[in-house]
């Protein structure tokens, strides 16, 4: 059985890895690029390619520890307004506690961890649907923020030397790009390269699986949606430092966008299946499109109609095959007992 | 009675609180705000008891709320170049219709998870909308506002259809074998096979009848303002599913009633005015519904558990 | 007396497993046909032949008198058979007569629903098999048992002429027992034809016209039980040889390695275990289902903790409170449902093999694929796993490969004590004969081997000790060499007097 089927067993392994998500999603984006490269003429250049970077860092962040929920079979609908509320709270521990920044800026990362503590207490502990959860803290985040600045107060003023965390480049790069690349490293590596990624991927395909062989479930499912927080609370920071301001609203339908940037990169909504790279990969096709399309003076509402479609596509690639087989199989099967 | 304490648990919440505002702020009951607060919230009881049958049938629809603003625009659109209500009425529940069967085919028909097929549609659809209008909004003929009723008239024309439409609901997800049948196939769709049941057919079927209401409720709103915002129904689809689960309608599938979802719309309703009327600040308001959210789906879950045990 | 269902010559393969090999089986208008036999025999897979949920490979089956072939679910139910298994297919968040109406009615999505006659008819049904069930009550809110009697009440009310049962009695108690029995007599009385699969004899006794023994997919005979007692029934089932497929012991136990003191858990019905592993022993847990073996096994491995008694482990009292606890104290337990606990299947071979040892083979948690890869590699090879390599899914690989993959995990934590649950379900005959030498050699290197297995001939040739459970708790124990008739009439509840 294992011997008969080697020369078709690698060209199973070749059209594999053509047909592989991420494969495909990055031929799309070089397809992209070209296009909009030959449409607009400041499209390539180096400052555009840099002005993409800057725009899509905070829901990059979002998208990246939004792959390792979901890799579990989770969701979470709340960093978009997390982030708003770390950007309040960040503002208001400055301006009016009177904290120095960088204070402010590790505060406001314990209040994400805490933030996202709540949801790994609720979904990991008392097992309730992440979907429900964070739909609550959805609101309750967005309405917190909203409670603090009374629905007004924006904190402005910040120093250049903070705002050049959103405005400047180090090195070469936008500054936050580098924030951007070190997290995404960090998480590539998490996911990819430790037992912490491996066991949330046993999770995601099973659960109880996972159970039995030991693996701490709980506590994994908590790590990931803790590291949601600290993570969309690093965003609300680059976010202030870009806009030069915080307000309430900050981040405002960011969730959706990081989801759509999962799925699309690739990782299965059911858990389990997905890539941190694919992540990666459905940002900037999401990014180039956006920023392409003003270039090709075209609407910029294409840009998200053009993004739902691209989901469907993926979504649909991946399932039509099984339907086909469906299809074709014959009516009465006969599984083995089991 | 046992059977529906979870949602009279939320009706005695929502009567203490109606009674705190007649003891501490009986300004609340003042008819004319109170009257059009309610006809406000008449397209959100609809939308809420449509996505809580999606629930109930163990699926998921957020795209409702860009549903309901395409049809509200088409409404006004369709109504500028002088359809008559009939008309559009039809036009704007087929419309709505034909976009949920389209949720509905994909999740059904190539099993899709209705959460990532609903969030695209969503997106797409208010994208489409948003490069259409450019955020214009379309001024209605004036024989449309309130139906051409008084102001009052209209209102109170609101409030009875949507009620109406919520007890029909609601009867018909008790009374018709139909109905039933998504609470079937929410519970346990391999059940609902093997007892004969299209479980597939069914869940194409809801999609459809969400986007039909969707449709419907739009109509139910345009009427309340001389223009059209395009962008009206943004956080609609969310608001209706705090409702529902407030309700008491089980994400799982398969549980909760349509009269729950009714009190859920009341009460999160409730939360801005009388916050405004204890003189409290309004913008708690999200603050509040979302720990509400999540008071009700940790007693669901402290009841599942002890339920099991 | 007309025949109701007529099997001929059946036959049914599985890839290279013969379940069925030319069964011929009848069942008459009002009889009662119990259907006997160990786990494997053929008896589920018998089953869903005549439910159609499996299509046959050969012979025929005929339905009151007509020959059907290309027989399916549905048309085996619109044909009168209807069956009651033993976890219920019901509706958990719906009424107990909305239940029993959704399978019986046939009605278009816009016709109104009649409550009070679904309430009425619900009330009927349940009466007429004496379930005090509340016919507004939701299904979730039912024990098990009352489920299955709101299945029976479902076959009765579809009028079906045929009602199979699939250890109907397993979760009872002694009253639904009783209820249970009267149900059938009353059925019987009907003109209703009853197969009834059970492991229990008395039952058998109390309640079948006749009974069928299957062994190893052929049935060994029919008779009607009042021309044939217990100790034969028993031989029927067990005459199997004891083949020379068992390697030999090859040391005498060592030092003890595993003690239970009166160990009980609420939870799961498991009480007063004395029990005690030594090093290189194999010691074969035998037993029906349901009688808590599994159960033990999951107390042992601190998926459902002990709540009383003590575990020692070496001579030392310790608690285990979850598997990671057992995990650290050296248990390793390889589970019966190999598909959903015991393998990963979307995921590698290798990944699946390192599961259990993260911390050991992965330091500082960062993953070494070179490590992994030859670990997984040396275990294909001292196993005989036959794989494509490494990388493949644990779900391309066959039955039996998959089980050395779920050994392999456990091998790989270096356990003092290893729990096997029915290590060589749904396994074909050569690769069952690789795991017992593979067992052998563990318990020869040292290892304390507790294993769990409804194979009868399969506990006798591997334990050097044979444990019985019953009822949650271990009611017999006996040497290696003991005879079969003693080990199943200990765990069917039998007196002395049988052997």
């Amino acid at each position: 059985m294992a011997a008969s089927g080697n020369t078709n067993q690698r060209r199973h392994a070749i059209g594999e890895f053509l047909f592989r998500h991420e494969t495909i999603l990055l031929l799309v984006l070089v397809a992209e690029w070209f296009y909009f490269n030959s449409v607009g003429r400041r499209f390539g250049t180096l400052d555009n390619t840099f002005e993409i970077m800057r725009h899509s860092a905070e829901i990059g962040l979002l998208a990246l520890v939004m792959t390792p929920i979901i890799l579990t079979g989770g969701i979470d609908l709340s960093v978009g307004s997390l982030l708003g509320l770390c950007a309040i709270l960040f503002g208001k521990l400055w301006r009016d506690v009177g904290m120095s920044l960088p204070v402010a800026a590790v505060c406001t990362l314990l209040i994400g961890a805490l933030a996202g503590g709540l949801n790994a207490v609720l979904i990991a502990r008392l097992r309730l649907p992440a979907l429900i959860v964070t739909l609550g803290t959805y609101s309750l985040f967005r309405g917190l923020a909203e409670a603090i600045t009374r629905g007004v107060d924006t904190f402005t003023n910040f120093p250049d030397s903070f705002l050049a965390l959103g405005q400047q480049h180090f090195a070469g790069l936008p500054t936050q790009v580098w924030f951007f690349l070190v997290v995404t490293i960090a998480i590539w590596l998490l996911v990819h390269r430790t037992t912490f990624g491996r066991s949330l991927r046993a999770i995601g395909f099973s659960p109880e699986g996972a159970r039995y062989a030991g693996l701490p479930v709980e506590r994994r499912i908590a790590q990931a949606y803790i590291l949601a927080g600290v993570v969309s609370a690093l965003a609300a920071i680059i976010y202030t430092a870009r806009l030069g301001q915080a307000k309430a609203d900050a981040g405002t339908g960011y969730e959706l966008f990081a989801i759509t940037a999962v799925v699309l990169g690739g990782t299965s909504i059911f858990g389990g299946i997905g890539t941190v790279h694919g992540t990666l990969f459905g940002v900037a096709a999401i990014a180039v499109l956006d920023n392409g399309l003003v270039h090709a003076r075209q609407p910029r509402e294409m840009a998200g109609m053009l993004t739902g479609v691209l989901l469907l596509a993926a979504l649909g690639a991946g399932a039509l095959p099984k339907l086909l087989a469906k299809l074709r199989a014959p009516r009465h099967s006969s599984a083995p007992p089991s | 009675m046992q059977k529906y304490s979870r949602e009279l648990s939320v009706a005695i919440v929502l009567a203490l609180l109606l009674l705190v505002m007649a003891v501490a702020a009986p300004a609340f009951y003042d008819p004319q705000p109170l009257l059009s607060r309610l006809a406000r919230e008449a397209p959100t009881l609809i939308v809420a008891c449509g996505v809580a049958l999606v629930m109930v049938a163990r699926e998921i629809d957020i795209s409702i709320g860009s549903i309901f603003a395409l049809c509200g625009v088409c409404a006004g659109l369709l109504a500028g170049s002088g359809w008559p209500l009939i008309a559009v009425f039809g036009a704007v529940v087929v419309l709505g219709a034909v976009l949920g069967a389209m949720n509905g085919a994909l999740v059904a028909g190539l099993r899709l998870p209705s959460i990532v097929v609903t969030l695209a549609t969503m997106v797409i659809l208010r994208e489409g909308l948003r490069w259409k209008q450019q955020g214009a909004f379309i001024n209605l003929p004036d024989a449309w506002q309130w139906f051409g009723l008084s102001q009052r008239g209209g209102q109170w024309a609101l409030i009875a259809g949507a009620l109406i439409i919520l007890a029909v609901l609601a009867w018909a997800s008790r009374h018709l074998a139909g109905g039933r049948f998504l609470y079937a196939v929410g519970s346990n769709a391999e059940a609902a096979r093997l007892a004969g049941l299209r479980p597939r057919w069914i869940t194409l079927a809801v999609f459809v009848f969400m986007g039909a209401l969707a449709g419907l409720a739009a109509l139910l709103n345009v009427v309340q303002s001389p223009q059209v915002d395009p962008k009206s129904g943004t956080g609609l689809e969310l608001k209706a599913i705090a409702a529902a689960v407030v309700g008491g309608v089980a994400v799982s599938g398969g549980r909760g009633n349509l009269w729950g979802v009714f009190v859920g719309v009341l009460l999160l309703a409730c939360i801005n005015p009388a916050l405004t009327y204890l003189h409290v600040e309004a913008y708690w308001e999200k603050a509040i519904q979302g720990a509400i959210i999540l008071l009700a789906v940790i007693f669901d879950g402290l009841r599942n558990r002890r339920a099991t045990n | 007396m007309a025949t109701l269902l007529e099997l001929r010559n059946v036959t049914k393969s599985f890839g290279a497993v013969r379940a069925l090999r030319g069964v011929s089986f009848a069942l008459e208008e009002g009889e009662v046909h119990a259907l006997l036999g160990e786990n494997g025999a053929g008896k589920s897979t018998l089953i869903k032949v005549i439910t159609g949920a499996y299509a046959l490979d050969d012979g025929e089956i005929q339905i009151g008198g007509q020959s059907v072939s290309h027989l399916t679910p549905a048309r085996a139910r619109a044909l009168g058979i209807a069956c009651i298994y033993q976890q219920p297919a019901l509706f958990p968040d719906l009424s107990v007569a909305e239940n029993i109406a959704l399978r019986l009615e046939k009605t278009s999505p816009l016709h109104t629903v009649g409550w009070a006659a679904r309430r009425t008819r619900a009330r009927e049904l349940l009466h007429r098999i004496g379930a005090e069930i509340d016919p507004a009550a939701e299904v979730r809110t039912l024990s098990m048992p009352e489920q299955q009697l709101v299945e029976i009440a479902c076959a009765l009310g579809a009028g079906a002429h045929v009602v199979i049962m699939d250890e109907p009695t397993a979760s009872l108690t002694q009253k639904e027992q009783h209820l249970l029995f009267a149900v059938v007599r009353d059925l019987r009385a009907h003109g209703v034809g009853v197969i009834y699969i059970s492991h229990r004899l008395e039952e058998i006794f109390a309640l079948a016209d006749r009974v069928t023994v299957l062994r190893d997919g052929e049935s060994v005979g029919t008779n009607p039980v009042d021309e044939i007692n217990e100790s034969a029934l028993i031989k029927m089932m067990v005459g199997r040889e004891v083949t020379a497929i068992y390697p030999p012991a090859q040391s005498a136990p060592g030092a003890s390695r595993l003690t239970l003191k009166k160990v009980g858990c609420s939870q799961s019905g498991v009480h007063g275990i004395d029990l005690e592993l030594r090093a290189g022993e194999i010691v074969g847990m035998a037993g029906l289902v349901g009688a808590g073996r599994t159960e033990l096994a999951r107390i042992l491995f601190g998926l459902t903790p002990a709540d009383t008694g003590e575990i020692q482990l070496g001579g030392q009292a310790v608690q285990i409170t979850d598997p990671r606890s057992a995990i650290a104290h050296g248990i390793a337990y390889v589970p019966e449902d190999r598909r959903r606990h015991g393998v990963i299947l979307e995921m590698p071979i290798a990944a699946n093999t390192t599961m259990a040892i993260h911390a050991q083979i992965f330091p500082g948690t960062w993953l070494r694929s070179t490590a992994e890869r030859q670990l997984t590699l040396d275990f294909i090879r001292d196993l005989g796993v036959k794989t494509a390599g490494p990388q493949a899914p644990g779900g391309s690989l066959s039955g039996g490969n998959q089980q050395k993959i779920a050994l392999a995990r456990w091998l790989a934590t270096k356990p003092k004590v290893l729990i096997l649950d029915e290590p060589t379900q749904g396994v074909d005959v050569g690769a069952k004969s690789e795991i017992y030498k593979i067992i052998r050699h563990l318990a020869a290197e040292g290892l304390a081997v507790l294993m769990i297995s409804s194979d009868l001939p399969e506990v006798l040739g591997m334990s050097d000790r044979v444990l019985v459970m019953r009822g949650g708790t271990i009611v017999a124990e006996f040497p290696h060499g003991v005879d079969a008739h003693d080990v199943m009439a200990a765990a069917l509840g039998q007196k002395k007097e049988a052997a």
